[in-house]
């Protein structure tokens, strides 16, 4: 079920007119249960992807309370290789297949929304181990996994922020002003998604179309054919993603709002990012401060620990493996990973260009770079290209890209194509 | 035992930051120190650890340059660690 969908928003809405006019605890926490499995017999596909989300989750879920009371980083390794092997199989990652045997991909089991549960696991399974997580019961931590609100497409909502709603669902919203605040977001949400970013997409399929007969041989190409379709292309679906994904999330965030539920905010304005770190301080923040949190940091403090001479240098290996395993997250084929690397080299790129800018300028001329508004005009402009550019990797068919990108090159150098 | 901790937080924030003239209040916030992004977070996180023999948390690591979070808040994540050691 799409969130943008009016089934979704009348049921959302007629559930935020009546919880909080239900006695406060239970009532609540049995109605906000009630309409999680409800939501879920609308998205789950089958038996298969019910015994596989229930066997994911429970399994987590028992994994914590055993760390919980004997904290032991073996169990916890060994459980989080076994759950991300499961994720790679019951995804159908196309390098598996080169692992496991075929038979294995040929199963019928899709869960919905399995990469958020499995970084939520990871994450809630890290705190419970290092003691950050006060308490949880079997009923708190199966609906914070399957939270309608954030089960599909996330935010990646932390356990503690849940169980501050899920220990006393109360009001969030202090009064009527917010509370209109909290319908606009939703209305605003609902406009992004289901008109501006559909009309992009719309857009971009169609050019996309009309590269790909080009590139047949139905008709000619053309310099201007060529430059204005790819134009098309590199603009329209970054500018799809952020309508649809940013939408979505303020459908999810203004209903959170109404059910006393504060879901972590995932976009601020990514494409007038200055470099490649601002964008990912940006852009699904949700996701970023996951990977910042249980995978790059994790990594880099273990390397700078161990080796404090090299790490300076090895932060770049840190970048790469963090992005590279951000883009497989993303999905089983292979242009995840071009993407996930093109923003790994970003980022990398971004940190050198910092320390020669440190190197020659010191931090005084640093920070005189980063408050002249000329040379921002030209940061931001030179990095929405590179994020539109590594967008073209995030469409599922590398070989059209491949051929596209080489099509607006001949474009661009010669005058026959 | 607060002074105590303030004069070592700054030391170690002086070394990692390579700038012996560096003052941080209790006020002080991360975005107001240049150069203080994800990385030197980790890197003053590392020197925090080695210099009062304490363990953060990936959570906490996270929670400390939170918005809202200072140097003050900074402090108080320290002493109750050194409290419970």
């Amino acid at each position: 079920m799409s969130v943008a969908s009016a089934q979704f928003l009348v049921a959302a809405l007629l559930f935020a007119a009546g919880f909080f006019r239900l006695p406060a605890g239970n009532w609540r926490r049995h109605l906000f249960v009630v309409a999680l499995v409800a939501f879920l017999c609308f998205s789950l596909s089958g038996l298969p992807g019910l015994a596989g989300l229930t066997v994911f989750i429970l399994s987590g879920y028992g994994v914590a309370r055993w760390l919980a009371k004997s904290p032991n980083p073996m169990v916890f390794g060994g459980y989080v290789v076994l759950m991300i092997a499961a994720f790679l199989v019951l995804k159908k990652y196309d390098a598996v297949r080169y692992i496991v045997p075929a038979a294995w991909l040929d199963h019928p089991i899709a869960v919905a929304g399995l990469s958020y549960i499995l970084f939520r696991q990871i994450h809630f399974l890290t705190d419970v181990l290092q003691g950050q997580v006060a308490r949880f019961t079997l009923m708190g931590y199966v609906s914070y996994q399957l939270n309608p609100l954030t089960l599909l497409s996330g935010p990646i909502q932390r356990f503690q922020d849940f169980e501050k709603f899920w220990a006393d669902p109360q009001p969030l919203l202090g009064d009527l002003h917010q509370l209109l605040c909290a319908f606009q977001r939703i209305m605003i949400g609902t406009i992004k998604v289901a008109f501006i970013g559909a009309v992009c997409l719309g857009q971009f399929e169609s050019a996309t179309n009309e590269i790909t007969r080009a590139m047949l041989g139905e008709f000619p190409i053309t310099r201007w054919f060529a430059l204005s379709r790819f134009a098309e292309v590199l603009y329209l679906y970054p500018a799809y993603v952020y309508f649809n994904f940013s939408g979505y999330c303020d459908i999810v965030i203004g209903t959170g709002a109404l059910i006393g539920m504060k879901i972590p905010e995932n976009f601020d304005r990514p494409y007038v990012s200055r470099n490649m770190i601002d964008f990912w301080t940006r852009q699904h923040m949700s996701l970023s401060f996951w990977i910042r949190d249980y995978l790059f940091t994790p990594l880099y403090k273990a390397i700078a620990e161990r080796l404090p001479r090299q790490a300076p240098s090895l932060v770049f290996v840190c970048y790469f493996v963090a992005f590279f395993l951000a883009g497989v997250w993303h999905g089983s084929s292979m242009n995840f990973v071009a993407f996930g690397l093109l923003h790994g080299l970003g980022v990398s790129a971004t940190k050198i260009w910092e320390r020669l800018l440190i190197r020659r300028y010191g931090r005084t001329g640093l920070r005189s770079y980063m408050e002249s508004r000329q040379l921002r005009i030209v940061a931001v402009f030179v990095t929405l290209h590179f994020v539109c550019f590594s967008f073209l990797f995030f469409t599922p068919d590398l070989e059209r890209t491949i051929g596209m990108l080489g099509m607006a090159a001949r474009a661009v150098l010669f005058k026959q194509i | 035992m607060t002074n105590e901790i303030h004069g070592r937080l700054q030391s170690v924030l002086r070394e990692v930051f390579d700038d012996p003239e560096l003052t941080v209040a209790d006020a002080t916030t991360a975005d107001q120190i240049d150069g203080w992004d994800s990385l030197m977070h980790v890197n003053i996180i590392i020197a925090v650890e080695q210099r009062f023999r304490v363990k953060f948390a990936a959570a906490e690591i996270a929670g400390l340059k939170d918005k809202g979070q200072n140097i003050g808040t900074f402090k108080q994540a320290l002493a109750k660690k050194l409290a419970t050691r």
